[in-house]
């Protein structure tokens, strides 16, 4: 082989190897690290619900990523190298569109997280707040199903919030708040009375009348304060004693009819003493109720529709003691400990009046609790002693 | 010599444009491989593969409107051809998945709904045994309670026939839990009167 033959067989060698190694060289690559990157971002994407919290920025990486993978799958575009990779270029937009997206994703569900968190932890503050005002009210009974639901309505909310689940935990608690609003507003109606400053004064003169009457006649009268939960026994005029009471389940409310579980409100007579064996509530006395006005408010309510069609109004309200029954309410009687009950025996007679008002001043417990219902949980207030359960002598 | 080139160039054309023609059929294979995956509550269970999904669907469109825009011997549908033919099998991946986890999602809630219905039934029956001991005045409240959570069971069962099962399951979990509470309140509140009585028993025995 001659030397001119080597040169040419040499050149096309090297001719060869140049041209392939152009063409290799501009086949259109993307770099692997930010390829992976972009994969990355697109499974954080998914993780953090992308589509969910930043659905314009998500939209958009999704529309680039789909063309560039498309690009990257299907074509090997040849480019000199000097020029620069269209395709890095585009992925690397396409990876700030994705660390974009995955910023406003996570700012927008942190925001979302902590605005549940906090209206959650709120609420389920206040519910305990108000449940306990609504304790303190003594109108649990009249709020029907609502305090149930408010609570499943929280239960769910909670739920949701430990699932990631915000806006359906957000709904919840807002359905509870909403719920709540609709409870303070039955039970500032229920209950009015208690905070109506005419109707205290009328009960105070109704008490004044019998204490005047037990003056007037040297004779024992009974008060009963509902929103206190006292009875107090006046001898001549005077207090001698008081005792703590337990009332219907639904005790502050007026009585309307039979079973409603309210303790009436008016001026009766005790027209029965039942001893020991008589009662299944250790000793009773049984008042006179209904009486005349209660009668007249029965048939007033049952015309206008207030009270159900088929409802009696005969029902015996007596004053008695535990014996068997549970130490917490009654079905519309007045309920004191079986010793306070021998004490008051000793001391009453049949006729001896008794009085049953729902308050004596417009600052009661009832009015004080219904205030109350609005309050924010955040705010301490002075704590309401215990009521006591020992007979205070008086005077 | 002329005619048959122009016979020959007419027929290139023909085959050039009937090539480059717009895939019409695979979008609509393609949109109702989306509906079937939307069907089978892809948002709700992946909603970021369907938001996906949704944006090749886009994509493909955009790039079929820009080959649209070209000269007729200059337009390529291939790339979108492809991206449709993605969006048909991942779609089929997706709808697939959703289903799967819309069954476990509808086995877990009716799980919940029936530990929830038995839980309520316990406490109904404790309850009632309570009030026939005479406690009804002390139990009103609870009494209310109870057949608070028997009237929401049927929440539960109106989530499952809407297809809500994550709510059904939520739902009967929150009845379930407030439930047990509830029992443990009566039955605290039992043994209190039972303890009450005894009570009162030795306190009142003759000396």
């Amino acid at each position: 082989m001659n030397t001119p033959t080597v040169l040419a067989i040499g050149s096309c060698l090297l001719a060869v190897c140049l041209i392939v190694g152009l063409l290799f060289g501009c086949v259109q690559k993307a770099p692997p690290e930010l390829l992976e990157s972009v994969e990355a971002l697109d499974q954080e994407l998914v993780q953090i619900r992308a589509a969910e919290y930043a659905p314009e920025e998500y939209a958009r990486f999704v529309g680039h990523w789909v063309t560039v993978k498309g690009r990257l799958l299907s074509e090997e575009e040849i480019r000199w190298p000097w020029e620069p990779n269209p395709l890095a270029t585009e992925l690397g937009a396409v990876q700030e569109e994705g660390e974009q997206a995955v910023t406003i994703a996570r700012e927008t569900r942190e925001e979302e997280r902590l605005d549940a968190q906090q209206r959650l932890d709120w609420l389920e503050r206040r519910l305990a707040r108000f449940a306990g005002q609504i304790e303190k009210t003594g109108g649990r009974v009249v709020l029907e199903r609502k305090p149930v639901e408010t609570e499943l309505l929280l239960r769910q909310g909670r739920s949701y919030y430990k699932q990631g689940l915000y806006a359906r935990s957000l709904d919840a608690v807002e359905q509870a708040s909403r719920l709540m609003e609709d409870q303070t507003t039955i039970l500032t109606t229920a209950l009015a009375r208690y905070a109506d400053d005419e109707r205290v004064a009328v009960w105070r003169r109704m008490v004044q009348r019998t204490v005047r009457w037990s003056a007037a006649h040297h004779a024992a009268a009974i008060v009963i304060t509902k929103a206190d939960r006292r009875l107090t026994l006046y001898r001549d005029g005077r207090a001698v004693v008081s005792y703590p009471i337990r009332l219907g389940y639904n005790g502050v409310l007026q009585k309307r009819y039979r079973g409603d579980g309210a303790t009436p409100e008016g001026s009766y007579r005790i027209i029965e003493q039942q001893d020991r064996g008589e009662t299944r509530f250790y000793r009773a006395l049984v008042l006179d109720y209904p009486n005349v006005e209660d009668r007249r408010r029965y048939s007033q309510d049952l015309q206008s529709g207030a009270i159900p069609a088929g409802a009696a109004i005969r029902e015996q309200i007596e004053i008695h003691g535990v014996g068997d029954g549970l130490m917490t309410q009654t079905l519309g009687c007045i309920m004191l400990r079986d010793q306070h009950i021998d004490q008051l025996f000793e001391r009453i007679a049949i006729g001896t009046p008794v009085t049953i008002v729902g308050a004596l001043h417009v600052e009661n417990k009832v009015a004080v609790a219904l205030a109350g219902l609005e309050e924010e949980p955040e705010e301490q207030n002075a704590e309401v002693p215990e009521e006591t359960e020992e007979p205070v002598e008086q005077g | 010599m002329t005619k048959q080139l122009t016979v020959a160039l007419v027929s290139l054309s023909f085959v050039v444009i009937g090539c480059t023609k717009v895939p019409t059929e695979k979008i609509a294979s393609a949109e109702q491989a989306i509906s079937e995956a939307r069907a089978a509550g892809a948002p709700s269970y992946l909603g970021e593969r369907y938001a996906k999904l949704e944006g090749m669907l886009t994509t493909a469109k955009e790039q079929i409107a820009t080959q649209e825009a070209k000269f007729v011997f200059l337009r390529d549908y291939s790339q979108a051809e492809e991206l449709l033919e993605a969006i048909q099998m991942d779609a089929a991946r997706v709808t697939s998945e959703a289903t799967r986890m819309r069954e476990d999602a509808k086995a877990a809630a009716l799980q919940a709904q029936q530990a929830a219905q038995a839980s309520v039934k316990a406490t109904q029956e404790l309850l009632d045994q309570a009030l026939a001991g005479g406690n009804r005045a002390a139990l009103v409240a609870q009494k209310v309670d109870a057949d608070g959570l028997t009237a929401s069971l049927a929440q539960v069962q109106a989530a499952l026939d809407s297809g809500d099962y994550q709510a059904a399951q939520v739902k009967a979990g929150a009845i379930a839990q407030k439930s047990e509470a509830l029992a443990v309140e009566v039955r605290t509140a039992l043994s209190a009167a039972v303890a009450a009585k005894g009570q009162k028993r030795i306190t009142t025995k003759p000396k």
